[in-house]
């Protein structure tokens, strides 16, 4: 029961504060993985590569399956609702208070300061990442990914695809741990 | 067809199974399904809403249906609207979950989870990438971005923590420069 609450409690707060798209969820995640010890660092990589490639917003997708890891179908219902709850009592007040909320200077400022921040968050959790698991196969494959990613745009399914693949090659050739 | 509750679910649900990598498609989706097909509300409105939903703290994708849901029906369309975005999201996730667990554990998944981490990370330097322009404007949000940036990847302090002291401080300097714009914002 302690843990429902905990779960509830944890990803109503990542609802309530992370800022700026689905993504925007992972700092908060990451920091979980200290705290809670709910997931380990590779099943939350494994986490956003599954809500990359699956229906739905990848914030409510990441909820759910933090949720499900923790404790069953349960958690992954607390989880959910958790998350978006914030936004589903904010969303209501600020439709009602439609031209307030536009020009109000406080609102207006906290929004221009909440949008770097939350990205600087996001890209810390980049490099923290790259530390944790990273050799040098792993270096050169993301040196040729970032390369590409300065081509074109290109679906996320495609850069998972192709990591997804040299993993196995890897794998079967013994060179990953 | 008629605004019902109904509709709205359903509506919503179609633009949650179509929800694939990112809630930025989602204003190309509902562009298409409520101005084209439905005109249930119009091209202005929606524009409206997609910079509101991105100004609230939450997932993009999922505050897009609150707002157009609450406009449609208020409440109880908003319910509807969030309920029927979230559930094929939720379905997908717990199917997958199970199988995942079954999985992870064959050593051949591990090295396949292993390279899709390098996939992950380009994920989110285009993530980063795309939120760059929107937010780090001018000197100052470069500031930002760097204060935050360092304490979290190398003083692991938490994230809420970070995002608290920026709404104060962004309080503090709204209330320290009265009737003054925030300069060149977007």
């Amino acid at each position: 029961m302690i843990l429902y609450i905990k779960l509830f409690l944890e990803f109503f707060r990542i609802g309530l504060f992370s800022f700026g798209g689905g993504y925007a969820t992972i700092p908060f995640l990451y920091h979980l993985i200290s705290t809670e010890k709910w997931f380990t660092s590779q099943q939350l990589s494994d986490m956003i590569a599954l809500s990359s490639i699956t229906p739905g917003p990848v914030g409510v997708n990441m909820a759910t399956f933090a949720g499900y890891t923790t404790s069953g179908i349960k958690g992954a219902l607390i989880a959910t609702v958790a998350i978006v709850l914030p936004s589903f009592i904010i969303c209501l007040i600020v439709a009602k208070l439609l031209e307030a909320f536009r020009t109000n200077k406080y609102t207006q400022t906290i929004i221009y300061v909440l949008k770097p921040v939350s990205c600087g968050l996001l890209a810390a959790v980049g490099i923290k990442m790259f530390i944790d698991n990273l050799n040098l196969l792993g270096l050169l494959l993301f040196g040729f990914f970032l390369y590409l990613t300065t081509k074109e745009k290109r679906d996320p399914l495609f850069y998972l695809a192709i990591s997804a693949l040299v993993g196995l090659i890897a794998g079967f050739f013994n060179l990953v741990d | 067809m008629n605004k019902s509750l109904y509709n709205i679910f359903k509506l919503f649900f179609y633009v949650g199974v179509l929800l694939l990598g990112g809630g930025y498609v989602i204003l190309p989706l509902l562009q298409v399904e409520l101005i084209d097909k439905r005109r249930w509300i119009d091209d202005n409105e929606l524009c409206e809403y997609y910079a509101l939903s991105q100004s609230v703290p939450g997932i993009i994708s999922a505050n897009m249906a609150i707002f157009v849901g609450y406009k449609l029906r208020k409440f109880w369309g908003a319910l509807a609207a969030i309920f029927g975005i979230i559930l094929p999201a939720f379905v997908s996730i717990v199917i997958l979950a199970q199988l995942m667990t079954i999985i992870t554990h064959m050593r051949f998944v591990k090295s396949m989870f292993w390279g899709i981490g390098i996939g992950v990370l380009t994920l989110i330097f285009l993530a980063v990438k795309e939120m760059w322009p929107k937010s780090v404007v001018n000197r100052r949000t470069g500031w930002m971005f760097l204060g935050a940036f360092l304490l979290s990847a190398f003083c692991k302090v938490s994230p809420i923590f970070i995002i608290v002291v920026a709404i104060l401080g962004a309080i503090v300097v709204a209330f320290v420069k009265p009737n003054e714009d925030e300069g060149e914002e977007e």
